[in-house]
């Protein structure tokens, strides 16, 4: 898959966290996965078209999710991931992906993509539209995000 | 364009008669001048205007720093930049602080008509695109199994669905991307998942894998043929649908509340299907 593609969705984690109030953002694992994918806790994912096509599916188990939702919403604390805590998490997806497709556009790539489908349960089998995924899974402040992307 | 109310603010009152005199050939009413940026945040406070046209260059500041104040307010409004000055800077400016079209004067009346028309068609638009989607989605998916599976077809709709909805087993959700974004989610059983693939490929050998194929293709069809539907009604829908995501499991939660959608049920011999289709409204594109 083309470099610039999943490059684009790192430079986004990279920027978009910190403005969240994130503070170390580390790619633990990057690598290429075959079609089916297993997750757990909550995942989104965004359909995306234009010059190229595809999806983008985002993982975070729950706890995880929840710190996330805290810090997006300046602190509060969250015990249990309620419509409040899904909105914010839903919101980042958003960002995630239109950031991504920013940075995209800069390499001449334009893309549009689609308000995100939300998910929740254990071993979720992903089963995204190419049979090549790149993937990849950041430490952020010690919170797992993977991000898998299937776009040509 | 009627009922569209537009304020004026240019420091050169040859140019406001202009714009005048163009802006009330389209029908639209006048609610507002202004010469200057003090008067003419004042003005628009009281006014609220739908519409404003806007100067670049003004004796007490500029039009960049004169919308960003409007805006702070007056969150519904819309500006068009009109200025001598154009150039890829000032243009980019003007998108940052939420102006939604640029044109340089002199303005030709066609290019104004253009600019307002898109403007406003996406609000116009959405009231179409939210009372026929229904419609759509549902002829889609009734001619697509009456067709393929045959026998009794009924779609029923979920009066009041709840904010999530929990999976029978194998999920598919697509993006539909175009002037107003949203997004189709189809949910069965494995069972009934396998049951129509068998069916459809009249082959009893057909295992989960090929299930899942079939229900990614199945969504991906009743999405594809719901949008050209809509897109026939109104060209400027644009809609096109993303490549299909399945999930597979047990005790998986959907979350549909997020978005204006509506769910259905549709029953079948082979078992039920629940559909989900929603709509939100899309931001302008800049012009």
């Amino acid at each position: 898959m083309d470099v610039a593609i999943i490059n684009s969705f790192i430079a986004s984690v990279t920027d978009v966290m910190p403005q969240l109030g994130f503070g170390s953002i580390n790619i633990k694992n990057q690598l290429e996965k075959s079609k089916k994918i297993v997750a757990s806790g909550i995942v989104l994912t965004l359909g995306i078209v234009g010059d190229k096509k595809g999806n983008v599916a985002y993982a975070i188990d729950t706890e995880g999710a929840k710190q996330i939702a805290s810090i997006m919403m300046m602190g509060m604390p969250v015990d249990e991931l309620d419509d409040m805590a899904k909105s914010a998490i839903s919101e980042l997806s958003n960002m995630l992906t239109a950031n991504a497709s920013i940075n995209l556009s800069n390499e001449s790539i334009n893309v549009d993509i689609s308000p995100p489908t939300m998910l929740t349960g254990d071993s979720i089998e992903l089963s995204m539209s190419k049979d090549q995924i790149m993937c990849v899974e950041f430490d952020i402040d010690g919170i797992m995000l993977e991000i898998n992307v299937a776009l040509d | 364009m009627e009922n569209i109310r537009v304020m004026i603010v240019d420091d050169s009152t040859f140019s406001i008669a202009v714009l005048k005199r163009m802006l009330q050939k389209d029908g639209l009413e006048i609610v507002g001048t202004a010469l200057n940026m003090n008067d003419a945040i004042q003005i628009a406070q009281e006014i609220k205007p739908d519409l404003i046209t806007m100067d670049m260059t003004l004796p007490d500041g500029d039009g960049i720093e004169c919308s960003k104040e409007i805006l702070k307010h007056l969150k519904e409004t819309k500006i068009i930049a009109i200025s001598a000055m154009m150039d890829e800077e000032i243009i980019q400016r003007a998108k940052k602080v939420g102006i939604k079209a640029y044109l340089q004067k002199p303005v030709d009346q066609t290019d104004l008509d253009a600019a307002i028309e898109r403007l406003f068609e996406g609000e116009e638009l959405y009231g179409v695109l939210k009372s026929n989607f229904e419609e759509a989605f549902r002829e889609s998916i009734f001619s697509f199994l009456k067709r393929e599976i045959g026998g009794d077809v009924v779609v029923q709709k979920v009066a009041d669905h709840a904010m999530t909805t929990n999976s029978s087993g194998i999920s598919v959700a697509i993006g539909i991307i175009g002037r107003h974004d949203g997004r189709l989610i189809m949910d069965m059983s494995e069972a009934t998942a396998l049951g129509m693939t068998r069916k459809i490929l009249q082959d009893e050998g057909q295992q989960i894998d090929d299930a899942i194929n079939f229900l990614s293709e199945f969504t991906n069809i009743i999405g594809g043929n719901a949008c050209s539907l809509l897109n026939g009604l109104n060209r400027s829908f644009g809609l096109r649908v993303s490549p299909p995501t399945v999930f597979r499991g047990k005790d998986i939660t959907i979350s549909i509340g997020d978005i204006m959608s509506e769910s259905f049920i549709i029953k079948t011999d082979l078992g039920d299907v629940f559909m989900n289709v929603g709509f939100q409204k899309g931001e302008v594109a800049w012009m």
